[in-house]
């Protein structure tokens, strides 16, 4: 089994109410998904990116040829275990809060009621929505809805994530959380189909691309090769003087090539990031969404040897509440963050985070004093963390190895 | 299992959030009460029970029915068009699994509020004697007439085709037949069918110092000190200046005299004077009943009266015994209400398999309503297809009695009455409206929604 997802001319035809052909969603699709590959499906709307995704699950039957995942059939429920979708739109219960939701699939997983708090806390913590995970998720805004879709998609900690344009709706945080997760995801193993037209986001995470117009791919293969310009080479350096420019610029021209100064601007997103960590910091409330980038735990731990789900239900019993799990990513977050100017500032998000919530304002001084329990234990799991486990160490290490492409930009 | 459970439970959850059985429920809490306080019947005791139990648990019953239609329509329906059945079947779960899902979240809301209501029902009716100043005459009719489980039965038919024919052959030899009746065979057909409806008649019917005897097999009272009820109604020919009626009744094992033996069981007589058109009863102590369960009951048509007396057909004449307590009687109907409300729950998720929100709750409610007057439809349709025979009994007729029969086996047509709804009559229901239709229904359902392109838009 090369592939993880594989299709086989897969042709989808729209027909009108006497059977005639009317319009051909897919035509011809042979895509080969490698495992542990980040794939992106682009192309103009209309162009059967939807189409094929719902082929693959099930949701539509194909008119001709086959798809097949992990070897199997896109509806079989074994294969289903192993995948996680996350639709165009966000559509939910909308009478049941953002925790029931996540709750509820859950439980289409037979998971055991442990394991499912866990993840469930894990990944409310995760998409910052715990602040409003009791509220009806039909209150929610289209971001909002937007991760819990997320959340849902990531609940069975999948093989294969499916993603039908993630990014529409999420402000630039949750974009760029949701650009983190993947690479983090396919760090791990796992192999992501990602849908969109949002190009600016597939070339950041994706490995190979197809282009699809018509229903047909149009131009198929791995993003460094189809964008990479040989006849250009950009340096960037730091703070130097307009002599050591001169220098430079002579260089290059004793190369015969053309050479052009520019001072690089703050990209809009970084100076997104950095205004609202600012009011974050100031303690400002919000009804919204608390975006805090760090990544579920369960997503980030190494499956070596022990499957992820025996890890999650032997972790909390050295702890004593379920919430214990919760509390243990924060230190994580903070260390790994402390690499990377980028992920400076999203770890500046990440510490006022428990003044926004609504406890506090109420009972100050309840407030404070469990903080300072908090602190203290989450000390004490710092040091455990970096005395003697490698993992982490090897976690932190891989997470760098991600950012380092990643922010090159910044 | 887990995740038929969860769709359950999430169905339940829908229901009650969307606030779908909320009306329902709100408007029968309001409703039970208020009908317990205001109902007054005939008057006594007795109609004012009677009245409050017919409406009482045909609301309850109605409601029910119209609540669960609309809650496994919109489930499943709601799920297809607003798409969280994009992220449901995505998921580790069947087909299969979500549709029963679905139908065992829809029965248990089902179960739970026919469960509250059905006991504020029984609680209202056994508690309110406690309220009034009842006397000792009126609660004995109470236990008799109400608080019981009463077996009735019913004259069997008597098969008159033989009869037909000897009659009109006989007509026919002698030549008394009128002119014309021998032209076709639609005529012949015609006159003897006439033939057919009198004296189908005159075994029900007396004339002037003529009796009538009807025979029954099979009576089993709780035991032989309690008594026997004969339920009558009159009918005339002409109506007497009063509208009543003289009539002397014989109740008891006729056989005694037949052979000549000594009587050993008495034979009780009444004689009696009644409004014609009006159900009356007339208790016999029980002992009249034969060893081997045989009953006969006569009615001498005296000559005081001045007019042919007729029995109805169909509740001219019935016995009715003490076989069971009310309680027992109570639970079993509604057990039938139950049945019913699982059936229009497979209807629903049937209908939402392939139509939309309005169109599938036309559709069952057309199938509630047909079913609900079932009697009067067979009967139209049978009327309406007599000049199409062949292609109606081949086609509406099948189709039609698919159609359960609601209207046969109305919930308060065991109360009011104090009829006993057997366990037997209930299993019987249960395996032709539970496990065979309903079951039926529900494959059916799954067989379209296997098939269907679940992400496909029907317009």
């Amino acid at each position: 089994m090369e592939y993880a997802v594989e299709t086989y001319s897969l042709t989808k035809i729209f027909s009108d109410l006497w059977g005639r052909d009317k319009v051909y969603g897919v035509d011809d699709l042979n895509l080969k998904i490698r495992h542990n590959e980040v794939f992106g499906l682009l192309g103009p709307n209309g162009s059967g990116k939807t189409t094929t995704l719902k082929m693959l699950l099930g949701l539509l039957y194909p008119t001709k040829g086959r798809s097949v995942i992990f070897g199997g059939d896109g509806s079989d429920p074994k294969i289903n275990a192993r995948i996680g979708f996350l639709p165009e739109e966000s559509y939910f219960y909308k009478y049941l809060n953002a925790r029931e939701t996540l709750d509820f699939y859950g439980r289409l997983f037979a998971m055991p009621s442990k394991v499912r708090e866990i993840r469930i806390e894990a990944l409310l913590d995760m998409v910052g929505l715990k602040a409003v995970a009791g509220r009806p998720v039909g209150t929610f805004s289209k971001g909002m809805a937007r991760r819990i879709g997320l959340a849902q998609a990531l609940i069975n900690d999948p093989d294969l994530l499916i993603l039908d344009e993630p990014t529409t709706g999420l402000d630039p945080i949750g974009t760029k959380q949701i650009k983190d997760l993947i690479l983090e995801m396919a760090g791990r193993g796992k192999t992501i189909l990602l849908c969109s037209h949002l190009l600016a986001d597939v070339e950041d995470v994706c490995d190979r691309i197809a282009i699809l117009y018509g229903g047909r791919v149009q131009a198929e293969g791995e993003v460094k090769k189809l964008l990479q310009q040989t006849n250009k080479t950009e340096i960037t350096t730091g703070s130097i003087s307009s002599s050591a420019v001169e220098k430079i610029k002579r260089i290059v021209k004793d190369e015969h090539a053309d050479c052009n100064v520019s001072f690089p601007m703050d990209k809009l997103e970084t100076f997104f990031i950095r205004t609202v960590a600012d009011a974050q910091k100031q303690g400002r409330p919000t009804s919204g969404a608390v975006s805090i980038t760090q990544i579920g735990e369960f997503l980030t731990a190494k499956s070596a040897g022990k499957s992820i789900l025996d890890k999650l239900v032997s972790e909390p019993v050295s702890g004593k509440t379920d919430q214990q799990p919760s509390v243990t990513e924060q230190p994580s977050a903070v260390e790994t963050s402390v690499n990377k100017t980028n992920e400076q500032l999203l770890s500046e998000l990440t510490k006022p985070v428990e003044p926004v919530q609504p406890t506090p304002v109420v009972k100050k001084e309840l407030a404070e004093s469990i903080e300072k329990k908090l602190e203290q234990k989450k000390r004490d799991i710092l040091e455990q963390l970096t005395d003697g486990s490698g993992a982490s160490q090897n976690k932190d290490k891989k997470k760098a190895g991600h950012h380092r492409g990643d922010s090159s930009d910044a | 299992m887990h995740s038929i459970w969860a769709v359950a439970k999430n169905t339940i959850k829908q229901a009650l959030r969307m606030k779908v059985a909320v009306i329902f429920i709100v408007l029968l809490a309001v409703l039970l009460p208020f009908m317990g306080i205001s109902m007054t019947g005939d008057g006594t005791l007795k109609g004012k029970l009677q009245s409050f139990v017919s409406y009482g648990l045909s609301l309850t019953n109605l409601l029910l029915c119209l609540l669960t239609i609309v809650i496994s329509v919109y489930t499943l329906t709601s799920d297809i068009k607003q798409r969280q059945i994009y992220t449901v079947l995505t998921k580790p779960i069947r087909r299969f699994q979500l549709l029963l899902g679905k139908l065992l979240g829809v029965v248990l809301l089902d179960v739970a509020m026919l469960i509250v209501f059905s006991a504020v029902i029984y609680t209202i009716t056994v508690y309110t004697p406690k309220f009034f100043n009842t006397s000792e005459a009126e609660l004995t009719q109470l236990n008799n007439e109400f608080y019981t489980a009463r077996a009735s039965l019913v004259p069997n038919e008597i098969d008159i085709t033989k009869e037909t024919d000897e009659s009109y052959e006989r007509l026919e030899k002698t030549g008394q037949l009128p002119p014309g009746v021998t032209d076709s065979q639609a005529s012949r057909r015609g006159y003897k069918r006439a033939l057919a409806n009198r004296i189908e008649l005159s075994k029900r019917a007396a004339t002037v110092g003529q009796d009538l005897l009807w025979e029954f097999n099979n009576v089993k009272p709780l035991s032989s000190d309690q008594s026997l009820f004969i339920r009558f109604k009159y009918d005339v020919s002409v109506n007497p200046p009063d509208l009543q009626v003289f009539g002397r009744w014989n109740i008891g094992d006729y056989r005694q005299i037949k052979y000549g033996t000594q009587i050993d069981r008495p034979i009780y007589r009444f004689d009696r004077k009644d409004l014609i058109r009006t159900f009356y009863e007339i208790e016999v102590p029980a002992d009249a009943v034969a060893e081997d369960g045989y009953l006969a009951v006569s009615f001498l048509n005296v000559p005081l009266n001045n007019t042919v007396v007729i029995f109805p057909l169909k509740d001219g004449l019935e016995v009715l015994y003490k076989a069971d307590s009310y309680t027992a009687n109570f639970l079993r109907v509604v057990c039938l209400i139950l049945f019913r409300l699982i059936f229009l729950a497979c209807l629903g998720i049937l209908a939402s398999s392939f139509l939309s929100f309005p169109v599938a709750i036309l559709f069952c409610l057309v199938i509630f309503f047909a079913s609900s007057f079932s009697s009067f439809c067979l009967e139209s349709f049978a009327y309406l297809g007599e000049g199409a025979s062949g292609v109606y009994s081949y086609t509406m007729k099948p189709i039609i009695q698919l159609f359960p029969q609601f209207d046969k086996l109305n919930p308060s047509k065991f109360l009011v009455p104090a009829n006993l709804l057997s366990w037997s009559l209930l299993a019987r229901v249960a395996a032709s409206l539970v496990g065979i239709r309903a079951v039926l229904l529900w494959l059916l359902g799954l067989l379209i929604f296997s098939y269907r392109e679940i992400a496909r838009i029907i317009i």
